[in-house]
């Protein structure tokens, strides 16, 4: 498998990958939680890790962190062997764990300036505060804080070190729509900021929002790995034409419409996969009037990096 | 390779700041043991200032007059005369706390050109009366000290020695509180397993270890933090027990402290043990409850191991809390020995070594 986008970032920037990952493997037990990984990074990317939960994402990013030790396999992170020198690759990311509480009765200026004094170059905690717009709770303990902000102030605890690298592990999982939103405003703003971002991620639309490339994993194994425009043309030449399922359409007859090459159904949507969407829309609106149904509330679009996961899983992402 | 010193200071003002916003963690470092002060002392104030002696005087003479005088003169002892049989009696009745006779032959031994061994006074008393038994036999072998000194130098003035004595305020609040600061200590370090497994279990230790800060400053930092503490607590239980209960602190300042550093570490590593052990807050909660009991009643620190049933004794002999208290007691208020002091800081010592060595193989970051 090629990946020409990575070839060529790494190309543009003149430098190694800034992450190298070769047949990484890590077991518990009998269950082989990451199970040959291989990938690289280049600088400047956001790169997704896409799976559902138990997929082997966190086993991955954590190992990459110096936090869990691989059984195999050699991992490079900024040019650093992750197995022989954590310490000093420490020094030089910055992380966001999924599950991290922070100490609950300290407010958001004594955890940044906490953090801070860990490492040997640290960001002013003004400035980062007003980075995540967290200024009107800067003297709020921790445990007062909101789900987002919370989230907020664990991204402000990675950018401390001014990292060269960040590790952001389902940075908006339990966060509402709108927390999610603004979450991603501020992952984007650190995209635009030329960073280079390592997230784990079960939610399709945030790969989709956020990431240069991404890697689908399952069973502790990634399945495909691209941008999202290549993973879906990749699996699917056709688009789909979308309705709400009604009983006078059956699939025999709309299996028969021009270009259609196949009918599923999703929940109470019927989807039609067709590489003619004019001539398909116009042949479904003509039966359509025939039946004499007024409205069928049609939508066309592309497959979806949900689409290519069911293709390449036969489940669900969020199973 | 990391220094130790990088954020040690942030992180220990951090965990202090912690420790003291949590109210409940507060009470119980500071209030509790605070009442049991207060407690023991309203229980024990009435009985401290006066202990009933009986004075059976077989020789009388001159000489075993003047003696009685001085000990009518120590003002916490109440002298009550009588023969050997009936003073004997009274003690087991309990209206006597201890008896003391002087064997006919006094006069003769207590003139300048005396010769042979020293003449014995005989003290009765009642070992399960620990702190009457213990202050009354002090008491005694002061005065009878100082008579000694006395009469080897210049021969008349006995009357000289009463001063001596009248500076030695002797209180069984005296007795109880070095016991409760060894008993906050003991809390304070075995309670440390709690925060510690919480930390853990919310994942803040591991968050911790995805920074450079090395594995070193972290326990240092909640050493010294906990340190800190006892310092404060030890302020707090000797000030109440000097200002209300007129304890007077008689030992070298600095081996006292050394032995409050040295049991708060003793604790500290048995509560790292208990931490490595428990999953949960809730389970290092139940085991820090569990362990402590035995700590505390297994030790000789709230009555004396002569009292225990005899297959406990050996039990008492290898505890920790055994030893704190009896170092504290013998260094802060003279109290009577179990073991000698270096015996005391050994065994501390060992606890330390046994219970860092196993923390540091069993203890998990995440």
């Amino acid at each position: 498998m090629t990946h020409p986008r990575s070839a060529i970032a790494t190309a543009r920037a003149g430098l190694a990958p800034v992450v190298s990952v070769v047949d990484l493997r890590k077991s518990y037990g009998p269950v082989r939680a990451v199970d040959g990984v291989t990938f690289e990074m280049a600088a400047g990317e956001v790169f997704g890790l896409l799976g559902p939960n138990g997929a082997g994402k966190t086993t991955t990013i954590e190992m990459l962190e110096g936090l869990l030790k691989p059984d195999s396999g050699t991992a490079n992170v900024l040019g650093i062997d992750i197995t022989r020198h954590p310490d000093q690759l420490k020094e030089r990311i910055g992380v966001q764990l999924q599950t991290a509480a922070l100490y609950p009765n300290l407010t958001v200026v004594e955890l940044i300036y906490l953090f801070g004094s860990f490492y040997a170059k640290r960001r002013s905690t003004t400035e980062l505060i007003g980075e995540l717009g967290l200024e009107e709770r800067a003297s709020a303990l921790s445990r007062e804080l909101s789900g987002g902000q919370r989230q907020r102030l664990s991204i402000a605890l990675a950018l401390v070190n001014d990292p060269e690298l960040i590790f952001l592990d389902e940075p908006t999982t339990g966060l509402d729509p709108q927390g999610r939103r603004s979450l991603w405003e501020h992952i984007e703003g650190l995209r635009k900021q030329g960073r280079t971002i390592l997230l784990t991620t079960h939610y399709m639309e945030e790969a989709e929002q956020l990431c240069d490339r991404v890697a689908i994993m399952d069973h502790g194994q990634i399945l495909e790995m691209g941008t999202v425009n290549e993973l879906v043309t990749r699996h699917f030449r056709e688009r789909t034409v979308r309705f709400a399922t009604h009983e006078r359409l059956a699939d025999e007859r709309l299996s028969g419409l021009t270009g259609v090459k196949r009918v599923a159904h999703e929940s109470d949507e019927t989807v039609l996969y067709t590489s003619e969407v004019p001539q398909t829309v116009g042949a479904l609106l003509k039966l359509g009037d025939e039946l004499g149904l007024q409205d069928l509330d049609l939508a066309v679009r592309r497959p979806t990096l949900e689409d290519v996961f069911i293709e390449l899983t036969g489940r669900a992402l969020r199973d | 390779m990391r220094r130790l010193s990088a954020g040690l200071w942030p992180l220990t003002v951090a965990n202090v700041k912690s420790f003291y916003r949590d109210r409940a963690s507060l009470f119980w470092t500071f209030a509790f043991p605070i009442i049991f002060v207060v407690l023991f002392g309203s229980i024990f104030s009435g009985r401290a200032t006066t202990f009933n002696l009986g004075w059976v005087d077989e020789d009388r003479s001159p000489a075993s007059q003047q003696l009685r005088e001085a000990f009518a003169g120590v003002s916490i002892l109440a002298l009550t005369d009588a023969d050997q049989a009936a003073a004997l009696d009274e003690m087991n009745e309990g209206t006597l706390d201890a008896v003391l006779v002087v064997p006919a032959g006094l006069g003769e031994q207590m003139t300048p050109a005396r010769s042979g061994p020293p003449f014995q006074l005989v003290l009765y008393t009642d070992p399960s009366q620990q702190t009457a038994s213990t202050t009354v036999a002090q008491v005694v072998s002061q005065v009878v000290g100082g008579i000694n000194l006395v009469v080897a130098g210049v021969p008349p003035a006995l009357g000289v020695t009463m001063q001596a004595l009248q500076t030695q305020d002797i209180s069984a609040a005296a007795y109880f509180v070095p016991s409760i600061l060894g008993m906050a200590l003991m809390q304070l370090g075995v309670f440390a397993a709690i925060p510690l497994v919480a930390q853990r279990e919310k994942g803040i230790l591991k968050r911790l270890n995805a920074t450079p800060l090395s594995r070193a400053t972290l326990v240092t930092s909640n050493v010294l933090m906990r340190l800190a503490i006892a310092i404060l607590q030890t302020v707090l239980i000797v000030g109440i027990g000097v200002v209300a209960f007129g304890v007077t602190v008689v030992g070298n300042l600095v081996v006292v402290a050394g032995f409050i550093v040295l049991g708060a570490v003793t604790f500290l590593a048995i509560g790292y043990l208990i931490a490595s052990y428990a999953r949960t807050e809730e389970s290092a909660n139940a085991l820090t409850s569990v362990v402590q009991f035995p700590l505390m009643f297994l030790s000789g620190i709230f009555f004396p191991i002569d009292f225990m049933p005899e297959w406990l004794q050996p039990v008492a002999a290898i505890m920790p809390l055994t030893y704190l208290g009896d170092a504290l007691r013998q260094t802060m208020v003279g109290g009577a020995a179990y073991a000698p002091l270096p015996i005391d800081a050994l065994v501390l010592g060992a606890w330390v070594v046994v219970c860092s060595l196993l923390s540091a193989r069993f203890f998990r970051w995440q």
